[in-house]
């Protein structure tokens, strides 16, 4: 006879299981990425997935915690995956290394490992690669066949710096940032910017993330609050500047299908360690990164601002838990009783 | 059907079909029963036969001891063969000869009589948490009670004795619920029911229009509602039925509602129209293990291994017994134990069925044990704060409105054990607020000594100083010496008021703690009321002494 505790009945899927279901909803959008921006978009993931188990394995020996139990709940997997996915195709193999032991050992692992950190790892490597190697994270590259000519060289690091810039082209976002004061919006997109293409593929891969994000809210492995209250804040916030100004702000759905929007609002936004908690807390966190990714992407100086955007919104998470307690049922009031915290 | 929602919930695999299937059957008598005495909340009863001594079926052998606790029966006929700290055995005769009170009319008879048949027939709530029937059905003396709930909700899985009692006794159930109606004078009855019970619906309607025209004491309705634990939850229910929210640390009979399960109300009416007393209940015998799983009326007392053997169990692949349900119940030490009042359900689980929990992993801050909380707490703060001993923390996130329902662990990716957690931070905390009023008590005590010897000593000055003023006066010599200091009488007088007053208070304080709560003793309220009246009587000795003072002084 064995003693177990209640509830006996089922368990819920486990914390590697939806790790794993995250790294398999990743696909649609990896998938549709390749096809525009070519197979350095899978050696960018393969090594920053590779990096990201290595480094956990090494951390975790370092710190003598088992490493097995820990490396097998898919989480370091998943970190590698996500930071693989924003980086430029076929960033060389040192820069990955770089940004993944800033995630998972710096940010991750040195703050007590999974569930401690008040940091979203892959964003903390984005965000430390992207304010220290510039040139090489915005080496995104124009879409382009599915074997790039250059793609060993870049993988390897070999290009020159100083041809980097022969490379990479700008990105939709990095374009109409950088059209200038003078230039109405009309006349930027009346002077075809951008190659032929890269607004639909930059479309389509977001629509891409979208599917894979429908997927894990549909199988109840993320909830909807972040993603929706993100977007949703998104679309109003770049509405009202929008019609503030029509000829230097871009449109909502520019906003939407750009960059790393759909992306960061189903798989980076919704990590829970580093989000609010109680429903009305993700709320407002999800509406935090969206307001400041607006505010960002027009009028700070970075095109694209999910990275950042998210990072803020962590400082906010102990204050969002603190605001955002329900009220329990037959209780007078949400918060706290602050006369039995006393002491 | 109902607009009103509560919180939460999961929809965890019901499983009942495995015993909702067969027909209501009555497990063969038990050679031997094990009655504990106590089978229900409050004081264990006090055996009141002897070994050797015969007892029919229906007996008294253990009376209640004190306002909570309940009679304990004989559930066969036969000899007491053993009394212990904690139970009493029975060995069967194999005859099953009753003795039964004799029958009552509820419609008729006296409330008192009802009452007094309801407490000798040992009845207490048969849904789990056991609470005597005969305090409850006088809860009106103290609340207004409109609204009588039949909670046939059992929204745990597995669990179906409530749905196979409704569907054979359906009649007798509604007549026990228009009993206690009754007797709590509650003018409406609704039964809460999940839609996964068809046939006992279906039953229940049948009742309900037929009766619509012989005019019930009190109106009926039936709500059928969506399948979802825990809406079998007394909150739960009465939210979803009435939209009305129980006062966290209140009663239902704070807002006008008292709940009942089927079961209690048909034990009610044996107890009240058929003389008998509480000694069979329906009990769900389910699990993997068992070859002929379904709901079987069993004594009370018999043992839960004769009880399994009866209706065929597969020990090799029997891996736990738990009692009660899959989400709330305890899982079985041994198979020694024996069925009580409050066993609603058995279920012999095999490994594969029941699997245990995996290992522990650290909490990803998900939230999911949030959304499903039905009493709208932050399971995952309650968890850091239990881990780390925070009990002010745990008290001020309202630990002690979690109802231990069991969602939050159900559905924790990281399979960490929060109920368990909750349940024994609420013990060290409960311990401890034990421990604190022990301590206040002993400084109550302490301070009621102080101002007894406080008050012997004044009395003592206050008698010398009398005398001698008298022999002062006898020798009249009106020297004009001083002979004692004359204390300041003004300070005095302030004293005696004060005195006055604190007396006043403590006795209003007593009062009204006893108003709120008549079954409790209050002896540390006690303790401080004799205190203050202590220092009452030496301020008034002090006074007395102080007057004869300055009268002797402005005698002369």
């Amino acid at each position: 006879m064995s003693m177990m505790h209640a509830p006996q009945l089922g368990k819920a899927p486990s914390t590697a299981h939806v790790m794993r279901w995250v790294i398999a909803a990743t696909l649609p959008g990896l998938a549709v990425m390749t096809l525009y921006f070519g197979l350095g978009v899978l050696s960018n993931v393969l090594i920053a997935a590779l990096w990201a188990v290595a480094a956990e394995a090494l951390i975790l020996r370092l710190r003598h915690r088992p490493v097995w139990p820990t490396l097998n709940d898919s989480s370091a997997l998943l970190t590698g995956v996500l930071l693989g996915a924003s980086l430029p195709p076929a960033s060389p193999w040192w820069l990955m290394g770089v940004g993944v032991i800033a995630a998972v050992v710096v940010a991750k692992q040195l703050y007590g490992g999974l569930g401690h950190n008040p940091f979203n790892p892959a964003m903390v490597g984005y965000a430390l690669l992207l304010v220290s190697f510039p040139t090489h994270m915005t080496l995104w590259a124009l879409p382009q066949p599915l074997w790039p000519e250059s793609l060993w060289p870049q993988i390897l690091g070999t290009v020159p710096v100083s041809a980097l810039d022969a490379l990479s082209g700008a990105t939709p976002l990095d374009a109409f940032k950088h059209k200038g004061d003078a230039v109405l919006a009309s006349e930027f997109w009346a002077s075809s910017p951008l190659p032929e293409g890269t607004l639909s593929a930059w479309r389509n891969i977001a629509l891409a993330w979208l599917a894979g994000g429908v997927v894990l809210i549909a199988k109840r492995l993320i909830s909807w609050h972040i993603p929706v209250a993100m977007l949703g804040s998104m679309m109003l916030f770049s509405a009202l500047f929008y019609a503030s100004d029509t000829s230097h702000f871009a449109s909502p759905l520019f906003h939407l299908l750009t960059g790393a929007t759909l992306f960061g609002a189903f798989f980076i936004a919704t990590d829970p360690v580093s989000a609010a908690t109680s429903r009305q807390g993700k709320l407002l966190y999800g509406a935090g990164i969206g307001v400041l990714v607006i505010l960002i992407r027009n009028l700070g100086g970075y095109p694209d601002a999910i990275a950042f955007a998210v990072l803020l919104m962590n400082l906010c998470v102990p204050l969002l838990d603190m605001v955002s307690v329900p009220r329990p049922v037959g209780q007078a009031t949400a918060r706290p009783d602050e006369r039995k915290s006393a002491p | 059907m109902p607009a009103y929602e509560f919180p939460g919930g999961i929809y965890p695999p019901e499983r009942k079909e495995r015993s909702n299937q067969a027909p209501l059957r009555t497990a063969p008598l038990p050679s031997e029963v094990t009655l504990p005495l106590s089978q229900h909340t409050g004081k264990a009863a006090l055996p009141c036969v002897n070994v050797g001594d015969a007892v029919k079926t229906g007996t008294l052998v253990a009376r209640r001891d004190g306002m909570v606790s309940a009679n304990v029966h004989a559930s066969i006929s036969g000899t007491v063969i053993e009394i212990t700290d904690r139970a009493i055995i029975i060995q069967g005769d194999g005859e099953d000869r009753w003795t039964t009170l004799p029958p009552l009319d509820w419609r008729t008879a006296e409330r008192d009589a009802l009452l007094e048949r309801l407490d000798d027939s040992g009845l207490i709530g048969l849904g789990g948490a056991g609470f005597p029937t005969y305090i409850k059905a006088q809860v009106n003396e103290h609340h207004a009670i409109d609204t009588l709930v039949v909670n046939a909700a059992e929204c745990e899985p597995y669990i179906t004795a409530d749905d196979l009692t409704l569907r054979h006794y359906a009649s007798d159930v509604l007549e026990g619920a228009q009993l206690l109606a009754r007797l709590c004078g509650a003018a409406h009855i609704i039964v809460g029911i999940e839609d996964n019970k068809p046939e006992a619906i279906q039953a229940l309607q049948a009742l309900l229009t037929v009766s619509a025209d012989s005019e019930p004491l009190a109106s009926m309705t039936l709500k059928i509602i969506g399948t979802r634990y825990p809406s079998g939850g007394e909150r739960q229910l009465i939210k979803k039925l009435l939209n009305r929210e129980v006062p966290s640390g209140g009663l239902p009979a704070d807002i006008g509602v008292l709940c009942h399960n089927p079961g209690t109300l048909l034990a009610a009416l044996h107890a009240v129209r058929d003389g008998q007393p509480l000694v069979a209940r329906v009990v769900t015998l389910t699990g993997d293990a068992i070859t002929q799983p379904g709901n079987y009326w069993v004594r009370v007392g018999t043992s839960v291994d004769t009880l399994l053997e009866h209706v065929g169990v597969a020990r090799e692949r029997l891996h736990q017994v738990v009692v009660g349900g899959p989400m709330m119940g305890t899982p079985l030490t041994s198979l020694e134990a024996s069925v009580t009042k409050t066993t609603n359900c058995l279920i012999a689980a095999t490994k594969e069925e029941l699997p245990p929990a995996p290992a522990e992993a650290p909490c990803i801050r998900c939230g999911a044990c949030e959304s499903v909380c039905p009493a709208q707490l932050l399971p995952q703060q309650l968890h850091w704060y239990a881990r780390a001993e925070n009990d002010a923390a745990l008290e001020a996130h309202h630990l002690f409105d979690c109802i231990e329902c069991g969602a939050c662990s159900y559905v924790c990716p990281s399979a960490i054990p929060l109920v368990q957690d909750y349940r024994s931070s609420k013990q060290r905390i409960r311990h401890k607020r034990i421990e604190t009023a022990k301590a206040e008590h002993a400084k109550h005590r302490f301070e009621f000594r102080q101002a007894r010897l406080a008050r012997e000593e004044a009395e003592k000055k206050a008698r010398r100083q009398a005398r001698l003023a008298q022999q002062q006066s006898a020798s009249s010599d009106a020297t004009g010496t001083q002979t004692a200091p004359v204390a300041d009488l003004r300070s005095l007088r302030i004293a005696q008021t004060a005195a006055k007053a604190a007396v006043r208070k403590a006795e209003k304080v007593l009062a009204r703690a006893a108003a709120q709560d008549p079954q409790q003793r209050h002896d540390d309220l006690e303790t401080q009321l004799a205190t203050a009246q202590e220092n009452l009587k030496a301020a008034e000795a002090r006074l007395t002494e102080a007057r004869a003072a300055s009268e002797q002084k402005e005698a002369p």
